[in-house]
């Protein structure tokens, strides 16, 4: 039993690493906390529902769907977030905005679809494989599999590419960026796509595993995966992971051995006890404070 | 000079935008406008029509709009026509203590027929018990709420009768006695798991309860509740949900026990359940108060319109508003519209036969009903044998 | 020296009109529930009245000491939880349990004030916001106390003198109304003391203000303490309105809800508590004929806002004592948006 819920959990800790990816590149850059991010999730996942609906495959719909994302976060840096950054207004400003924004897609896409949950289409066979007494899905598989290759992917774009490698300048110092010639409105731009990208394939995968997708489904879902990614250290990737699967893990064993009213709020508990050790998160830089 | 003009954009922003509110507020919520105030009743439904449950509250208002172009294509109230108005209460007690004032003081509404949940039911009933306003829920289950006041009613089962079924269903009709429970975390799945339990130690002897399992709604991830079940050896899970617990229960439920069967609840019943949970949710049986699959010519016509309006089958819930709104309009055809005492004693006294069954409150304005069994069956709601 | 004279006296003349523009409006304000009959209009001053005292409250961590928290809604929570349970359960005179409640409340301040010390930006935030969600948990769990998820109901009201106070006598807006304005008393000295000169020192410049001898550990904790003491306060007089409390009465909406108020109104001031308090509150309420895009135009009336008005409402949009080039201010945010 203790196996099968440690599964469980890495399998679900995996979608909240990929929501978690997009928390922590956004605030790499910007320093800014994105508290949109769980509601690009649902669109995600609803507007390829929705897309699927048309019939044209399942394939290009999610495709379609996982681009429309990621075009959606790009505008909405673009219309509310990039005006804030060029008159220089505080963080707690932008913070506020994104609330805002987050009212706004989750209300018009509860108008537009209704609140209630939807099925989902399984992306997977519906099988279970018994491997060392551990059942596992098919889906559960196509899951870990699908995010490690993603975050890979991730690792590998911020690491060894071009635009990766203005990422990190951008990190390290905006305005020296800007003075070595780097497009930092490109580079930002960029950052929201591929956030957008990442919430939606979780959207996808999570709504297939479960089996349902709705508007509201990136209220809990989003704060857990902010909780994983400052948990981890928030703009490392490699710590989104960890927090990711730590946050599914501990979860799943909660509600397993202290019971299910404990599994909302455990990720919590343990993130306050990692940050009292480690005020910067597991894998988190100490941020240097200027004089 | 730049801040300035900012400044007055920001002012006329918001000008414009209280301007534009408060000026369709004046006779807002209304549908079907046009029509004067003295000549009509008002039905008023108060519910989340935004939100995470808006779904309910739209299944609400809808109900509410066809009972009233039922009764207005009648005219069977003399020279008045019935409005509705919608009242939205996001699903959140501090709001629906808010929308009980403004339906106070508009001074001129005698019946509320709303709020969804138990706990904003229970923070709006004493505003409408204290300035004597009948509210009729079509959804509060908790056990305390009726008893709030004389002027508290609901058009919802009382949880014994419902859970006896539930049981018998789980012990008699599917012959297992191995139960195991799984129960939403909010006042009806507390209140109604409590009472699940006594009833199998009380009335069926025969069976026992293996495991009792809470878990929060709207998590999704059953799958570490449904292990310890399943461990426990359950052969029969009694799900105390609504459609949104029992789909994803069943689903997770079969992917580790094919064989595990199901029982749910009468607001498990929904169009939703079948289009949710598809082929798991097949044998999953459930007592209910209204069947959309009756021959009663009632049902048919009410399932009938409510298709053509809205495309899809109304749930049990939305069949309670529907009678709720019938109740009250019944009970102003035979009284008037002016006196809401006469109002609440013809309600209170009230045999009403709708698409709910035979409706009669008790002295605490709860109602008992008689149930129907039905099983999924080929993806389909049917009675079960 | 004339120029001066006039300048001053000029000043002092407006101080006037503006204390007897005050002292009007409480006066109003007062007169509210004996003049107006209407229970929705005073049932909807009075939620203004109940917000702006959360905003003060989280006004001091957020305006005056610059820590952000997204968990006032727990100590909210904890105020109402704890005086109803007092005077439900042991029968206990409502302002006594109040007492206590805010006793307990400062406890839990100084619980979460402590461990959050070193923490910064988005863990500070995720830490207090973990908080909120911990308090609702518990609410659930600890069912034998808090009643978990049945709630609980027919929470008395307080009465002064033998009088019970209600809504419909104006007392509990009273009881909030007589709150508020000790409250806005309270901030208002706090601002200029040197308490208050020490908190805004910290939100300015952190290690300036260590460099300064500030024992900026005491401060933080300190403005922790006294927010989670007046959102107790809130929750203590607001539940006895709402009589019926579940732990979805207080949610993560309610904390993002004050944080938009003290943003939107202005950080540090008090004045813009109030006309956050009553924009955020009122417009929901206006726009309710809008039925289910009533939350898109709140959403959209906060990235408007924010866009063209970052500072807030009624704030400033420097606080520097000293004038600034635009290069040097242009560092400053720079560096502000780094730190905070």
């Amino acid at each position: 039993m203790g196996i099968q819920q440690i599964f469980n959990g890495v399998t679900i800790g995996m979608s909240y690493a990929l929501i978690a990816v997009g928390y922590s590149l956004v605030f790499g850059i910007l320093r800014l906390v994105n508290f949109s991010h769980g509601s690009v999730y649902a669109f995600g996942a609803t507007i390829t529902l929705y897309l699927i609906s048309f019939n044209f495959g399942i394939m290009p719909a999610i495709i379609a769907g996982i681009i429309l994302t990621g075009l959606l976060n790009i505008l909405i840096d673009k219309a509310a977030m990039e005006p804030l950054r060029k008159q220089g207004a505080a963080s707690i400003t932008s913070l506020i905005t994104t609330i805002g924004i987050s009212n706004i897609l989750t209300n018009l896409l509860i108008v537009r679809f209704g609140s209630q949950r939807r099925q989902f289409p399984s992306l997977f066979p519906d099988k279970t494989m018994n491997l060392l007494g551990v059942d596992i899905q098919y889906t559960q598989i196509g899951m870990l599999l699908i995010s490690l290759v993603l975050m890979v992917i991730l690792v590998l774009v911020v690491n060894k590419t071009k635009i990766g490698l203005a990422m990190r300048a951008s990190e390290q110092n905006m305005k020296a960026a800007k003075l070595m010639g780097i497009n930092v409105n490109f580079v930002v731009s960029f950052t929201f796509l591929l956030g957008g990208i990442s919430a939606a394939i979780a959207g996808v995968l999570v709504s297939s595993y479960y089996g349902m997708a709705y508007p509201n489904m990136g209220y809990v879902s989003g704060l857990k995966a902010f909780a994983a990614a400052v948990l981890g250290g928030i703009g490392s990737l490699p710590g989104s992971i960890i927090g990711g699967v730590l946050v599914g893990i501990s979860e799943s064993a909660a509600a397993t051995y202290l019971g299910s009213e404990f599994r909302d709020s455990v990720a919590f508990i343990i993130l306050i006890v990692v940050l009292i050790i480690r005020p910067n998160g597991l894998l988190g830089k100490k941020e240097i404070e200027k004089v | 000079m730049k801040r300035s003009k900012i400044n007055l954009m920001i002012i006329s922003i918001l000008a414009v935008a209280m301007f534009v509110t408060a000026c369709s507020g004046g006779n807002g919520n209304q549908q079907g406008s046009g029509v004067n105030n003295e000549d009509a009743v008002r039905v008023i439904v108060a519910g989340p029509m935004t939100g995470d449950n808006s779904e309910y509250g739209i299944g609400f208002a809808n109900a509410a709009d066809l009972m009233a172009e039922k009764w207005n294509a009648e005219a069977t109230i003399e020279g008045k026509t019935v409005v509705v108005e919608k009242y939205d209460d996001k699903n959140s007690p501090e709001e629906a203590v808010t929308v009980a004032n403004r339906i106070v003081s508009d001074g001129n509404i005698p019946v509320v027929i709303g709020h969804f949940a138990s706990g904003v039911s229970m923070a709006a009933a004493p505003i409408y018990q204290d300035n004597q306003i009948i509210e009729i829920s079509p959804s509060a289950s908790h056990p305390d709420y009726s008893g709030i006041g004389d002027y508290i009613f609901r058009n919802n089962t009382v949880i014994h009768a419902e859970a006896s079924a539930s049981v018998d269903i789980a012990v008699n009709d599917l012959g297992k006695s191995n139960i195991g429970i799984i129960s939403i975390m909010t006042d009806w799945g507390v209140s109604t798991s409590g009472i699940v339990k006594e009833i199998v130690e009380n009335d069926f002897p025969g069976a026992n309860i293996v495991a009792h399992e809470e878990v929060i709604e709207g998590s999704d991830d059953y799958r570490p509740a449904i292990s310890k079940l399943n461990d426990a050896g359950a052969d029969v899970v009694i799900t105390v949900g609504m459609y949104n617990l029992v789909a994803p229960v069943a689903r997770q439920y079969k992917e580790i026990n094919p064989d595990i069967e199901i029982v749910g609840f009468s607001n498990a019943y929904s169009q939703q359940l079948l289009e949710l949970g598809g082929e798991y949710v097949e044998g999953v049986a459930f007592p209910v108060i209204f069947f959309s699959q009756s021959d009663d010519p009632k049902v048919v016509e009410f399932v009938e319109t409510y298709k053509n309006k809205y495309g899809n089958e109304p749930s049990a819930l939305t069949a309670q508003a529907y009678d709720s709104v019938g109740i009250f309009l019944t009970a102003v055809q035979n009284v008037g519209y002016g006196d809401t005492a006469a109002l609440r004693d013809e309600i209170a006294n009230l045999e009403y036969d709708g698409v709910t069954g035979f409706t009669k409150f008790d002295e605490n304005g709860d109602v008992d009903k008689s149930f129907t069994k039905v099983v999924v069956r080929d993806g389909q709601f049917g009675l079960l044998k | 020296m004339r120029k001066d004279n006039i300048a001053k006296s000029k000043l002092t003349q407006l101080n006037n009109v503006k204390s007897i523009l005050i002292g009007v409006i409480i006066i109003g304000l007062f007169l509210v529930p004996f003049v107006n009959t209407n229970n929705y209009y005073l049932n909807i001053i009075n939620k203004v009245l109940i917000y702006i005292i959360m905003a003060l409250g989280l006004n001091i961590l957020v305006g005056y000491t610059g820590l952000v928290s997204l968990g006032q809604a727990g100590f909210v929570a904890i105020g109402a939880y704890t005086t109803t349970i007092l005077t439900t359960r042991l029968d206990m005179n409502f302002f006594i349990a109040t007492f206590i409640a805010l006793i307990i409340a400062a406890a839990f301040g100084l619980l979460l004030g402590l461990p959050t010390l070193r923490l910064i930006g988005p863990y500070l935030t995720i830490v207090t916001l973990g908080f909120g969600e911990i308090i609702r948990t518990i609410i659930i769990i600890w069912a034998p106390v808090t009643n978990g998820p049945l709630g609980i109901r027919n929470i008395p009201r307080p009465s002064l003198f033998g009088i019970e106070l209600t809504m419909n006598n104006g007392g509990l807006y009273i009881l909030t109304l007589v709150s508020m304005l000790l409250v806005m008393l309270f901030c208002h000295q706090l601002y200029k003391s040197k308490t208050g000169r020490a908190m805004r020192a910290i939100k300015q410049d952190h290690t300036a203000s260590i460099m300064m001898g500030i024992n900026t550990t005491y401060y933080k904790v300190l403005s922790f303490v006294l927010a989670a003491i007046i959102c107790a306060l809130v929750g203590s007089i607001y539940s006895t309105q709402l009589g019926y409390i579940d732990q979805n009465t207080f949610t993560f909406d309610m904390s993002t809800m004050i944080l938009s108020i003290v943003i939107l109104g202005g950080m540090g001031t008090i004045r813009g508590m109030v006309l956050g308090s009553a924009v955020l509150v009122v417009l929901p309420e206006l726009s309710r004929s809008l039925m289910d895009y009533r939350f898109v135009l709140y959403g959209l009336v906060l990235v408007l806002m924010m866009r063209f008005r970052p500072q807030g409402l009624l704030g400033w949009r420097d606080s520097s004592p000293y004038p600034l080039s635009e290069k040097a201010k242009e560092t400053m945010d720079f560096q502000g948006k780094r730190g905070v």
